[in-house]
C-alpha cells in the first residue's frame, strides 16, 4: 500500500472532508475558513471521527494533541494534516476534573506519545492505550500533572515537597 | 674499564640490562604516541593540538603522566579484585616483551631468537587474554559487551595475521627476524612488500585490527560502549592499558617494517649506515604509525559482524591464494628465489 | 493519581522477546537470556540527555524504550506566566541547533491572533534567517553522523561551518546562538549595512566547497556505505503512521514538506524542490540533507537578489493583547513539522501555548525500528532522525 496523498482543488477538499464528517457523525459546530476545516465534537464520538478522517477521507498525518485546562474542563484539540494545503481540526471538551476519553492510537499510531504526554501533563486518561506511562516527568513517587493550572511554579517550593 | 663491559656482556646482565632499556624505551615511546597521535588528529582536523606545556607542547606527555600517577584508580564494587587489577599488566607485558626479538640493527637484537616470528603470534595472543580479563573482570555490563567484542575480534584477526607471514618466512627461509632482515638486503626492490603485496596490506590490516585502532577499535567502541572492556578503569590503570595500546601500535609498525619493507636496511646500498641502520628502522617504523593515525581519524568504524567479514571472508582467502602463488613462484623460478 | 482500574493494562516492558529467544523451549533447553542494559543518560553520543533500556540478545537489540525527560525544563508552563514578547527567548531554546525556525514558529501562530501587518522585507528576512539556520543545523548533524559512526574529523570540519555562519548572525542579530531576531510584527533590526554582500559571499564559498569538504569525504567512504546502507530501513507507510516529518519522512519516498504544501512568510514566492529520497535508511537521510542544504543555498541566493525595501518591523502597538482565541502555526525546522498552537485570554500573557516539536515525535522511530538491529546501528538510526534533546524534552 502506497502512500496516497490528496490531490485536487483545496476548497473541494475541505467541503468534502466537512460533508463526510457532517454525513457520519452528529457534529455540533463546524468551520471552514481558509484551509482550515474545524468541527466540534463530543468526547465520546472522537475515536469514531478520527477513524472517518483516517478511513473515509484520507487524512493521513496526526500533527499534535493539545490539551487546555479550562478549570472546570478539558479542551482537547486534534490538528490532523491532509499533507497538501488542508487542515482538520477536531476540537472536544471533557466535562469535570478527572477527564477520561477513548484513545486514538489504533487509529494513528503516532498519537501513542502525543497521549503519553497528554497524561503526563494534563492527567487525561485515554482508555485503551497500550502504554500509558509519564513521558517527561518521573515515573514514580509524582502524583502531580504540572500543566495544570492548580500546580503552582513556587519558588519557594523545595524539591521535597514536590517528590 | 673493559672488565666493566665484560662483565656487562655477561649473559644475565646483559638480558636484564637489555629488558630495561626496552622497558624504557616502551614506555617512553607509549607516552611520545599520545603527544604524536594528538598533534596529528590535531592537523587533520585543522587545529593545533597540545601546545601550550612545554615548547610547542613537548611536556605534555610529562603533564599527562603526572596527572595519571595522582588520579584515583576507581574500582567498581563488585569487581573482582585480582582480575581486574591483573588485566593492564597482562595487557602490556606481552607489548613489551615482544620487543626483545625485534632487530634494531645489523648487531642491536636482545635476544635473536631462531624462533622470533612465533614468539611475536604467541605473545600477541596473550594481549587478547588481558583484553578479556579487562571486560570480565570490571563485572559490568558495557566492559562484559567490549570484552565479548575484543575477544572476537582479536582471535578473528589471529588467522589473518599469520597466514599473511607465512609468505615471509618461505621466502627467507627462517623465523627469525634478523633472518628475515638481512634476507632483504641490497636495495628496495628486494623488500617482501614488493612480491608479497597482498599479504603486506592483509597484515597491515590484521595489524590494525590486533592494536584495536579504529577502524577496528569497536571493544572500545566509544560512541556506543564508552569505552567498552576499559570503562571502569581511571587513573593509571588505565593510562597503563593506554600505554599497552600504543606500545601495541608501535610493535605492530615496528614488525610490519621489520618482515616487509626491510627493517633496519637502507633503501639503497650506499646509504648505509652500519650500526646507525637503526635510523633507517626508526624512520619505517615512525612513518607506518603515521599512516596508523591518520587512518584513525579519517574513517569511521566497522561494525561487529562486518568487520568478521571482513578478517574471514576477504583476507584469509586471500591470503591462501597467495600463499599458493608464492609457492608456485619459488618452485617454477628457482633461480629468483 | 489515577486510579490502577482507569489506567490500561499491559505495558510495553512487558512484553516478550523477540526472535528465537521468544521460543521459551530453546530458552529452557541454552539457558539463553537477554542483557537488560541502559544507554544511560550520561553517554559522549547520545545527541542529548537520552536514557535507552534496551535489552539485549547478544549484539542485537530485542527491546529498546527511550525514557526522556531529562532536559525537561517545562517551556510550555513558563510560557504561560510570561508576556507574549518575552516567550521568544524560551522558544529560541527549544531547538538550540535551529533557533530560527523556533521562534518563527511562535511569532506565526501569535500573529494570527494579532492585527498586524508584516512588511515583506521582514518576510524576506525571516526567511532568509531560516535558511541560514537550516544550514546551521544540518552541517553539524552530518558531522554527529560520522562522529557516532566513529569519524572524528567531520564533526570540526562541519562546526568551522557552523561557526562561520554564527559570526554572519553574531552581526546580524548580536547573538551566536540565542538569536532572539524574530519578533512579534516583524524582526528586531535590518541587516547591516554590507550584509547582503558578506552573505553572498559567503553562500558561494559554501557552494563550491560543500563538494570536496563533506561530500567527497563522506559519501564515496567504503565503511560510511557499509554502516548506512540498509540500516534502519523504514516504508514510506510506517512513517507517515508514525507521524514521521521532515527529513526522516522525506527520506523514505513521501514528499512533504511545510514550505511547499502549507507555505507561509516568503516562501511563497521562492523557487525550490522537495528533496526525497527512495530508500528510507541512513545513507538516504545523508542525501535528503545535503540536497536540502543545497536548496537552502538556492534559497538565499534567491532572497539576496530580490530583497524588498522598507520596514522591517509591523505596527503591533505598545501591548501586545491578542483577541480571544486559537493560533496554530506550522513551520518547517531543520528536524521536521514544528508546530506552536498559542491560545490566548485577551491578556497580556498566554493561557496556553503547546509547542509541537518534531522531535518528540520522531523519537517514536527507536521504539519501532531499533529492535532487530545490532548494537552499534542506534547510533546511525539516531543520525537518521537526528534528535536535539532541547527539542524533544522541550
Amino acid at each position: 500500500m502506497a502512500v496516497t496523498l490528496p490531490e485536487g482543488n483545496l476548497e473541494t477538499r475541505l467541503s468534502r472532508y466537512l460533508e463526510g464528517f457532517n454525513n457520519r457523525h452528529g457534529i455540533e459546530d463546524s468551520l471552514v475558513e481558509g484551509d482550515l476545516v474545524l468541527v466540534v465534537v463530543k468526547p465520546d464520538d472522537v475515536p469514531a471521527v478520527l477513524t472517518t478522517a483516517r478511513e473515509a477521507l484520507g487524512i493521513l498525518h496526526l500533527s499534535f494533541i493539545t490539551v487546555v485546562d479550562r478549570q472546570g474542563s478539558f479542551e482537547l484539540t486534534y490538528e490532523l494534516l491532509d499533507l497538501r494545503g488542508a487542515q482538520v481540526r477536531v476540537r472536544t471538551t471533557i466535562e469535570g476534573e478527572e477527564p477520561v476519553i477513548g484513545s486514538v492510537t489504533g487509529i494513528y499510531p503516532t498519537a501513542n506519545w502525543h497521549e503519553r504526554e497528554a497524561y503526563d501533563m494534563f492527567g487525561v486518561a485515554f482508555k485503551g492505550h497500550p502504554d500509558l506511562r509519564r513521558l517527561y516527568m518521573w515515573q514514580d513517587h509524582f502524583d502531580h500533572h504540572p500543566l495544570l493550572k492548580s500546580f503552582e511554579i513556587s519558588t519557594r517550593r523545595t524539591f521535597e515537597g514536590l517528590r | 674499564m673493559q672488565t666493566v663491559l665484560n662483565l656487562l656482556e655477561a649473559e644475565p646482565i646483559r638480558l636484564f640490562l637489555s629488558f630495561a632499556v626496552i622497558l624504557f624505551l616502551v614506555l617512553n615511546l607509549a607516552g611520545i604516541l599520545t603527544f604524536a597521535e594528538r598533534k596529528v588528529a590535531a592537523y587533520i582536523q585543522l587545529r593545533y593540538g597540545p601546545n601550550r606545556v612545554g615548547p610547542r607542547g613537548l611536556l605534555q606527555p610529562a603533564a599527562d603522566v603526572v596527572k595519571l600517577f595522582t588520579k584515583e584508580n576507581v574500582m567498581p564494587h563488585r569487581a573482582d579484585l585480582w582480575i581486574f587489577l591483573g588485566a593492564p599488566i597482562a595487557m602490556f607485558l606481552p607489548a613489551a616483551a615482544v620487543w626483545l626479538v625485534v632487530p634494531f640493527a645489523p648487531k642491536s637484537v636482545v635476544a635473536d631468537l631462531n624462533v622470533g616470528i612465533v614468539f611475536f603470534i604467541a605473545m600477541t595472543s596473550i594481549g587478547a587474554l588481558g583484553l578479556i580479563m579487562a571486560g570480565y573482570g570490571s563485572r559490568s555490563t558495557f566492559s562484559l559487551l567490549g570484552a565479548m567484542r575484543g575477544a572476537a575480534q582479536m582471535i578473528s584477526y589471529e588467522v589473518p595475521l599469520i597466514l599473511s607471514l607465512l609468505g615471509v618466512i618461505m621466502l627467507a627461509g627462517s623465523l627469525s627476524f634478523q633472518d628475515v632482515v638481512n634476507s632483504q638486503s641490497g636495495g628496495f626492490w628486494h623488500w617482501y612488500f614488493l612480491p608479497q603485496l597482498p599479504m603486506f596490506v592483509t597484515f597491515y590490516i590484521a595489524g590494525v585490527a590486533e592494536a584495536r585502532r579504529v577502524p577496528f577499535d569497536l571493544p572500545e567502541g566509544e560512541s556506543e560502549i564508552v569505552g567498552g572492556f576499559m570503562v571502569e578503569y581511571s587513573g593509571m590503570t588505565w593510562g597503563l592499558i593506554q600505554a599497552s595500546e600504543f606500545a601495541s601500535m608501535a610493535l605492530v609498525s615496528a614488525i610490519t617494517a621489520t618482515l616487509f619493507l626491510g627493517g633496519w636496511q637502507p633503501p639503497f646500498e650506499f646509504l648505509d649506515l652500519g650500526n646507525f641502520n637503526w635510523l633507517w628502522f626508526a624512520i619505517k617504523t615512525a612513518l607506518i604509525i603515521f599512516t596508523f593515525q591518520w587512518i584513525r581519524w579519517s574513517l569511521p568504524r566497522l561494525r561487529m559482524d562486518q568487520l568478521m567479514d571482513l578478517g574471514w571472508k576477504i583476507l584469509v582467502p586471500a591470503c591462501l591464494i597467495w600463499l599458493f602463488v608464492t609457492a608456485g613462484a619459488m618452485l617454477l623460478l628457482p633461480s629468483v628465489f | 493519581m489515577l486510579s490502577e482500574e482507569r489506567r490500561t493494562e499491559g505495558t510495553a516492558l512487558t512484553q516478550p522477546a523477540s526472535g528465537r529467544l521468544a521460543n521459551p523451549d530453546i530458552r529452557d533447553e541454552f539457558g539463553l537470556e537477554t542483557i537488560d542494559m541502559n544507554m544511560g543518560p550520561q553517554h559522549p553520543a547520545m545527541h542529548g540527555l537520552l536514557r535507552l533500556i534496551l535489552e539485549l540478545d547478544g549484539e542485537t537489540v530485542v527491546r529498546c524504550d527511550p525514557v526522556m525527560g531529562y532536559l525537561h525544563r517545562s517551556k510550555e508552563k513558563i510560557s504561560e506566566n510570561r508576556m507574549y514578547p518575552a516567550v521568544i527567548p524560551i522558544t529560541d531554546r527549544i531547538d538550540y541547533m535551529n533557533n530560527m525556525a523556533m521562534e518563527y514558529g511562535y511569532c506565526l501562530a501569535v500573529e494570527k491572533l494579532l492585527d498586524v501587518e508584516i512588511p515583506p522585507r521582514a518576510d524576506a528576512i525571516r526567511a532568509l534567517m531560516n535558511e541560514f539556520s537550516r544550514i546551521m543545523s544540518h552541517i553539524p548533524s552530518l558531522g554527529f553522523l560520522l562522529l557516532e559512526l566513529g569519524a572524528f574529523t567531520p564533526i570540526l570540519y562541519a562546526f568551522r561551518e557552523r561557526e562561520r555562519i554564527q559570526s554572519i548572525m553574531e552581526a546580524v542579530t548580536g547573538a551566536r546562538m540565542m538569536f532572539h531576531y524574530i519578533r512579534l510584527g516583524g524582526v528586531k533590526a535590518d541587516l547591516p549595512e554590507g550584509m547582503p554582500e558578506t552573505m553572498w559571499e559567503y553562500i558561494e564559498g559554501l557552494e563550491s566547497h560543500l563538494q570536496p569538504d563533506f561530500i567527497d569525504l563522506i559519501e564515496g567512504n567504503e565503511i560510511f556505505i557499509a554502516r548506512t546502507r540498509g540500516v534502519g530501513k523504514i516504508t514510506p507507510e510506517k512513517a507517515v503512521e508514525m507521524g514521521l516529518t521532515g527529513v526522516p519522512l522525506r527520506c523514505t519516498g513521501v514528499e512533504f514538506d511545510v514550505r511547499k504544501h502549507y507555505p507561509y512568510g516568503w516562501y511563497k514566492n521562492l523557487d525550490f524542490d522537495v528533496v526525497t529520497d527512495q530508500a528510507g535508511d541512513v545513507e538516504a537521510s545523508y542525501r535528503c540533507r545535503i540536497g536540502e542544504v543545497r536548496q537552502s543555498i538556492r534559497m538565499i541566493k534567491q532572497i539576496l537578489e530580490n530583497l524588498p525595501e522598507g520596514e522591517v518591523m509591523g505596527d503591533t502597538g505598545r501591548r501586545i493583547r491578542p483577541t480571544e482565541g486559537d493560533g496554530i502555526a506550522r513551520v518547517e525546522s531543520a528536524r521536521g513539522e514544528y508546530a506552536v498552537h498559542v491560545v490566548s485570554d485577551g491578556s497580556d500573557t498566554p493561557y496556553r501555548v503547546h509547542y509541537r516539536t518534531p522531535c518528540t515525535v520522531n523519537m517514536q522511530l527507536l521504539q519501532e525500528i531499533v529492535p532487530g538491529h545490532y548494537l552499534p546501528d542506534i547510533m546511525p538510526i539516531m543520525g537518521l532522525i537526528d534528535p536535539v534533546s532541547g527539542a524533544w524534552d522541550k
